[in-house]
């Protein structure tokens, strides 16, 4: 029973978290270009309306897959410690989070792909190019992270780090820093919103989605947020002693990301590559020999 | 006794199958059914046997044996599955070509010797079944004609040279021991220098290395697989080049032994096994990405054929008990995707009349829903998602590789997982997605005997994902077997002190999570189907077959990767092919079919001996 509500509460925190970085984003554009913005709580408003709005489907798949990334996603959610909150912490750690991270990205191909647009596929295209891109440096850190602590629990990793022996001051810096310059294309955001650039293909694999659709996938948008800045903080800042610390550390690292975001222009797929598998993918290398060379 | 009637039911089988085929070919295909469900009825029967049993007693003073125990069963049993399975998708498949019979024949011929190689107890026998499986293989590869010959001869030239090192790695054994008996030649072979050891095992890696298309060895696997028809490229990649993973299993842990396998052998960095999980580590990355640029679905899929050994050679080459048991079991789960992949492919050429190129298919989901379904099934497995058994055999393997502190091997595995994202969401969309083609408006959905092998084995890839328990029991009493640690399992996966995989709570997670947002979508306002030109461009409108959308998928990543991820291996070869040929060539000019040269040559000869002779005396 307790792990009922431990899982109910870490869903709806996660999905608070995600929505409200989805409103603090178009709040700090706003200020940086000197607008005053939307409300925070705009984004909630937008996907209780979509909710109401009639949409278009193209299929099954269409609409399963798009289902079946969000489950991914509040999936994932419950394997990633919350500052103390971890209800799957037990069923196959840090591997696993790896590779239910496909469904996400999975679930948004397959249901773009019934949608049957040019946009579309030149969407998703891009998204798996990045997605290859970034994941080399990022597994690289992930191993350098397994094989530094000697476990694959990311509850364990988390568990070592406490009293501020974070990863990031430890000879995990080297990767710590790669994964920092590969941030923003998780999270696509600029300089690699390549597979969502609204003004030249429309959203990418969003274009087809309106009314329940595009709700669903803005939830799903907003777990993502979470899930990749949760991960960065559990891994390298040192999790958090509860929600609210964790909440704060998750924080900062969003407002330095959506800083970035502000100012750069959009990279080319090909440039996006070239950056993440030049520096980025050095450092990560780097580290994973260093860790290796004092482990040994 | 059993063994005895078993392989004999299975070779008197396959010929009589092709008399048959000469009175009726209905009667032929019924009893080609017949034999390969009794075949693999026998082999489930025999589950837990252990027997080893001399069936004849001398070939040339050699007694031959065939033996069965839990190592054999597991091969023998997913041979007989997928083989029967194969069967009866090719009974549509294979309908209305020419030499029909013969290709039955052939097929159970294949079967019928991979049982045999599995079921033999002693090195001659072994021998001989691995031949009759590679010259079946070699007819059925060559079975379309035209380029498939080449494809053919490729594969069958590699092969021998294989084999012959093989039979030089058997001659040897039985000089130095003087029987060739798997179970009498352990106990002698564990007190040879390692040096001896290491020798015998580098000869038989090159035979195994070849038919598991074990970089660099791999080269006639791409042709092969993509030339050869569906049912049997099912098989090929299924079962046949997994033959290569047995024989790594049989010669490492059987005959040589954990012992001299691994730890008596070589310094520390350059252990025989260290050396072949890099191999298989290369095996992985290299073919997985050349895989993405293939535009031919069969060479796609056989190019990752290649880079899923590599995880089995990996697994079993690191040589811990989770990575042995993550090796065999991937095996077994390969055979089941990777034949409900070419499965598919099969059908939607069946019905597309021969068209496999993924730039000119597409859309296909709203004609063939089934085939859709099975495909992404093994997509998933290939790829290893949770909650198909791809995944539990991979987890196996990664945990493994970085708790044992083989950073670098892990990372290698990982990175093969996403880049067969890429190329096996290439093969989905392409063949499935996007839009369909004025000219498969009328296409129908694959016959039922095409559907009932794609829908059990799309069933097992799910039910042995979720219940990783019930083979992992079977290949954990393997492990032990060879001198492994036991390891502790449960039906829904593994515990140990550091690391639990548990695919019960994952899957329960993913239902309960997706029927939420279902509920919560089918509250949401109803959404209106439309149809596929039916799509927002930015006000504009899309004409129709102007565009494909699925043509040069990855374009900007390829024109990245492309001059690094080629075949160099391939290319090498063949600059030795062309050598060779053209030293022939030459050599061929000495017989210019003159008398008079030939007289030349006889006096210059005689000479050179005189000369000799008189001048050094050598004589």
């Amino acid at each position: 029973m307790v792990k009922v509500l431990e899982i109910i509460i870490t869903v709806i925190l996660a999905s608070g978290v995600g929505i409200f970085f989805l409103g603090l984003f178009r709040k700090i554009i706003a200020r940086i270009h000197w607008r005053y913005g939307p409300p925070i709580i705009q984004p909630v408003l937008d996907i209780i309306k979509l909710f109401y709005q009639k949409g278009f489907s193209h299929g099954v798949i269409f609409d399963l897959g798009l289902i079946l990334s969000l489950a991914g996603s509040i999936v994932l959610v419950l394997f990633i410690p919350f500052g103390g909150l971890c209800p799957l912490k037990t069923s196959g750690g840090l591997l696993v989070i790896l590779y239910i991270m496909l469904f996400k990205s999975l679930g948004i191909a397959l249901s773009g792909g019934e949608g049957a647009n040019p946009n579309i596929s030149i969407g998703i295209s891009r998204k798996l190019i990045l997605s290859l891109g970034y994941e080399v440096p990022f597994l690289l850190i992930l191993v350098a992270v397994m094989t530094y602590y000697k476990t694959i629990s990311i509850v364990e990793i988390v568990n070592a780090q406490r009293n501020f022996q974070w990863s990031l001051f430890s000879p995990l810096f080297l990767s710590g820093l790669a994964y920092f310059m590969i941030l923003p294309a998780m999270l696509e955001i600029r300089p690699f919103d390549i597979a969502s650039a609204p003004q030249e293909i429309s959203s990418g694999p969003a274009v087809e989605y309106g009314g329940k659709y595009l709700a669903l996938f803005h939830i799903e948008h907003a777990f993502s947020l979470f899930i990749s800045i949760a991960l960065f903080v559990d891994l390298l800042l040192g999790g958090g002693a509860n929600p609210l610390f964790f909440f704060i550390k998750m924080l900062i690292v969003f407002t330095l990301g959506v800083f970035i975001h502000a100012v750069f222009p959009r990279f080319r797929i090909e440039q996006a590559i070239r950056y993440l598998w030049k520096w980025p993918t050095i450092l990560a290398l780097t580290g994973l020999i260093s860790v290796v060379v004092i482990k040994l | 006794m059993a063994l005895q009637i078993l392989l004999l039911i299975a070779f008197t089988g396959a010929f009589l199958t092709y008399l048959l085929g000469k009175i009726s070919s209905k009667l032929r295909n019924i009893f080609a059914v017949f034999i390969s469900t009794v075949l693999l009825g026998i082999i489930a029967f025999l589950y837990g046997n252990f027997s080893e049993k001399i069936f004849y007693l001398e070939f040339l003073g050699l007694p031959l044996i065939l033996r069965i125990d839990m190592f054999s069963w597991l091969f023998a049993i997913s041979i007989a599955a997928i083989g029967t399975l194969s069967i009866i998708f090719s009974l549509s498949y294979i309908e209305g070509k020419e030499r029909t019979d013969f290709y039955y024949l052939m097929m159970l011929l294949v079967n019928a010797g991979m049982l045999g190689i599995v079921l033999s107890g002693d090195l001659v026998s072994f021998y001989i079944f691995w031949e009759i499986m590679s010259w079946s293989a070699f007819l059925l590869i060559s079975y379309n004609r035209g380029p498939a010959l080449a494809a053919g001869m490729k594969y069958i030239i590699m092969s021998i040279i294989g084999s012959i090192a093989m039979l030089i790695g058997v001659l040897s054994i039985y000089t130095n021991y003087g029987t060739l008996t798997i179970s009498e030649i352990a106990p002698q072979i564990a007190s040879a220098s390692s040096s001896y050891i290491l020798f015998i095992l580098i000869l038989f890696a090159i035979c195994f290395g070849v038919k598991g298309a074990v970089v660099p060895l791999h080269t006639w696997l791409p042709d092969a697989h993509s030339e050869a028809p569906s049912p049997f490229s099912a098989v090929l990649s299924g079962i046949l080049i997994k033959m290569g993973v047995y024989g790594f299993l049989l010669i490492m842990y059987v005959i040589v032994g954990v012992k001299g396998a691994l730890i008596n052998l070589g310094s520390e960095i350059l252990r025989f096994n260290y050396i072949l999980a890099w191999l298989g580590a290369i095996t992985i990355v290299i073919p997985t990405f050349i895989a993405m640029l293939q535009n031919d679905a069969k060479r796609l899929l056989a190019w990752h054929s290649i880079g899923q050994v590599g995880y089995m050679i990996l697994g079993i080459a690191f040589g811990t008990s989770l990575s042995i048991a993550g090796g065999i079991f991937h095996f077994f789960n390969h055979a089941t995707f990777k034949a409900l992949l070419f499965m598919v492919v099969g059908a939607v050429e069946y019905r597309t009349k021969g068209i496999r190129d993924l730039n000119s298919l597409g859309g296909l989901i709203k004609k063939m829903p089934i085939t859709f379904i099975a495909a992404l099934v093994g997509a998933c497995g290939l790829i290893g998602v949770p909650l198909t058994n791809g995944f539990v055999s991979k987890w196996l393997i990664y945990k493994t590789l970085i708790l044992e502190g083989a950073p670098f091997l892990a990372f290698a595995a990982l990175i093969g997982t996403w880049g067969t994202i890429l190329s096996v969401y290439k093969f989905l969309h392409n063949m499935f997605l996007g839009q369909l083609p004025e000219k498969y408006k009328d296409i129908k959905e694959a016959p039922f005997s095409m559907q009932l092998p794609i829908l059990v084995l799309s069933l097992v890839i799910f039910l042995f994902g979720i219940l990783p328990g019930i083979p992992l029991r079977i290949i954990n009493e393997i492990g032990t077997s060879f001198g492994f640690e036991s390891l502790n399992l449960t039906i829904w996966g593994i515990v140990s002190e550091i690391g639990i995989l548990n695919m019960m709570n994952i899957f329960f997670a993913i239902l309960i999570a997706s029927i939420i947002i279902w509920i919560l979508f089918r509250k949401g306002e109803k959404s209106i189907p439309i149809s596929q030109e039916d799509s927002y461009a930015a006000g504009s409108y899309i004409p129709k077959e102007k565009y494909h959308y699925t043509v040069e998928f990855y374009n900007p990543f390829y024109k990245m990767i492309k001059p690094y991820f080629r075949d160099f291996v391939d290319e090498f070869y063949s600059i030795i092919v062309k050598a060779v040929r053209n030293l022939s060539e030459r050599v061929r000019k000495i017989y210019s079919g003159d008398l008079g040269y030939y007289v030349i040559y006889i006096l210059l000869f005689s000479t050179i001996l005189i000369i000799l002779k008189m001048g050094l005396g050598l004589w």
